[in-house]
């Protein structure tokens, strides 16, 4: 809001362990959370109180969330505290 | 800054992941807004696209023939719906609402917010 723009880039890389994962979003205080694994490395995490769908792949993750903007950033820091970061 | 052999250098840090022989993890999110709003598609996608390129002028802007708009190559806003309601898909990588956030005006912490 102070009409600056930040391009600092922060680098992620690693894949996402799916129990660190969960854990992490019980912390930020998700309460109801199911897990599918769907093969070849791929985990749908079901958020279904917050209309939240994440799918977790190799290098990719697609959070498709509905909800309010401080869902996402809960689960953004839970996935950032997964993830290796320069 | 990355050591190769005896020397030190300063490199690109995407660069540094693919010398490492890293991939970078995408992080990207999708949300679905609706709108009541009249009209066709098409005029609910032009006010967007205004308003996106208004807003956002330090970033590239393109709207494509099949109506969704591009920002950066990393935000895609796609409108479908009936005359009656419409619903405006948004997908954004996480760096770039990184970025987007600080120039909104109202302090809106994510595009969807501060676009509708």
């Amino acid at each position: 809001s102070d009409g600056t723009v930040n391009r600092q880039k922060t680098y992620m890389w690693g894949n996402v362990n799916i129990p660190a994962f969960v854990e992490a979003l019980t912390k930020n205080g998700f309460v109801d959370i199911k897990v599918e694994d769907t093969g070849e490395g791929c985990t749908i995490v079901d958020l279904p109180n917050d209309d939240t769908l994440i799918q977790v792949e190799p290098d990719n993750t697609h959070i498709i969330c509905n909800g309010e903007e401080t869902v996402r950033i809960k689960i953004r820091d839970a996935l950032l505290k997964c993830l290796k970061k320069i | 800054l990355v050591m190769k052999g005896t020397k030190l250098q300063l490199v690109d840090p995407g660069l540094a992941l693919k010398d490492l022989g890293l991939e970078e993890h995408n992080l990207r999110f999708t949300s679905t807004v609706m709108l009541e709003e009249e009209g066709q598609t098409t005029q609910t996608a032009d006010r967007i696209y205004q308003l996106v390129k208004t807003n956002l002028k330090e970033f590239p802007v393109s709207y494509s023939s099949d109506g969704s708009i591009s920002i950066s190559d990393s935000v895609l806003v796609q409108v479908s719906g009936d005359e009656e309601s419409k619903s405006v898909l948004v997908s954004w990588s996480h760096q770039v609402i990184k970025s987007i956030c600080k120039i909104s005006s109202d302090g809106s912490i994510s595009i969807s917010d501060s676009v509708l």
